[in-house]
């Protein structure tokens, strides 16, 4: 009888001892696992906080979770989720990547739209404002004497100042042709800028 | 004699330069006087009277109030 019951300490110590083993096995894999996904997470930087939040409060709420259990001395279910986490986890950098450049690539495209519409507009107005500049220069050159408001100082630099516009928009219709609407357009707002100083110079009124 | 780019009706007609410069006759006003402050040179009536033909048929009849061209 005092045997068997030394036997059966014997064996629970045993049992027991080899269940904390088990357990001390798991403990480092189920950690390393851990440092693997957060790894993956800290791989895909600042991007993915930037462009795909969701995705990535997903992928660290399940970490939260897969701490927890490891906190809980649960190896065993850490070891059973961490392989699909660590697969989304690695998959962060690829689609902050690519929504990244999704985005940029939007950004650009709204920059080229912008700068069409303001092409539109002033390549629109643009030569009817030079050509009533034009009109007025051609008409004041013809006096014998400028009137009250214009001295000839300020005439010849009006005039100066339509023949360099003049020569902007040739180059702006040149870009625009070619395909260069940034250039383009950077050329027919410096066209706008003197023809508009014409006009106030003139005192003719621009709108 | 202050000039707007504001023509007659305020619309802008279709086909009319957005950016053409209007003078709204005031009393005692001649095209010659007209001109003679926009451009410093009375002579130069005409070219007025040139851009407003649609409505002038005279240079010596305009008439208060009346929008003018001023090219």
């Amino acid at each position: 009888m005092k045997h068997r019951s030394l036997f059966t300490g014997f064996l629970s110590m045993v049992l027991a001892a080899l269940v904390l083993a088990g357990c001390a096995n798991q403990m480092e894999p189920a950690k390393k696992a851990i440092a693997d996904i957060e790894a993956a997470i800290s791989a895909a930087g600042a991007d993915a906080s930037q462009y795909i939040p969701d995705q990535l409060q997903a992928v660290t709420g399940q970490l939260a979770d897969l701490k927890a259990k490891f906190d809980q001395k649960d190896y065993k279910g850490v070891l059973a989720a961490a392989p699909a986490l660590l697969t989304q986890a690695q998959g962060l950098a690829g689609a902050a990547s690519s929504a990244k450049q999704a985005a940029e690539e939007a950004a650009r495209a709204a920059a080229l739209e912008a700068l069409n519409a303001e092409w539109a507009s002033l390549s629109g107005a643009l030569p009817a404002q030079v050509a009533a500049i034009q009109s007025r220069v051609d008409i004041l050159s013809k006096s014998k004497k400028l009137p009250a408001n214009l001295d000839q100082a300020t005439f010849d630099s009006v005039q100066a100042g339509l023949t360099e516009a003049k020569g902007l928009w040739d180059q702006a219709n040149a870009a625009q042709a070619s395909g260069n609407v940034e250039a383009a357009v950077a050329a027919a707002r410096q066209v706008k800028e003197k023809a508009d100083a014409a006009m106030a110079a003139l005192g003719m009124t621009a709108g | 004699m202050e000039e707007s780019n504001t023509p007659p009706g305020g619309t802008t007609p279709a086909g009319e330069n957005p950016y053409t410069q209007w003078y709204e006759v005031q009393p005692g006003d001649t095209l010659w006087k007209i001109a003679k402050e926009h451009y410093g040179d009375g002579n130069l009536y005409t070219e007025i009277f040139k851009a407003n033909q649609d409505t002038l048929s005279d240079p010596d009849k305009i008439k208060v109030g009346q929008k003018l061209r001023i090219p």
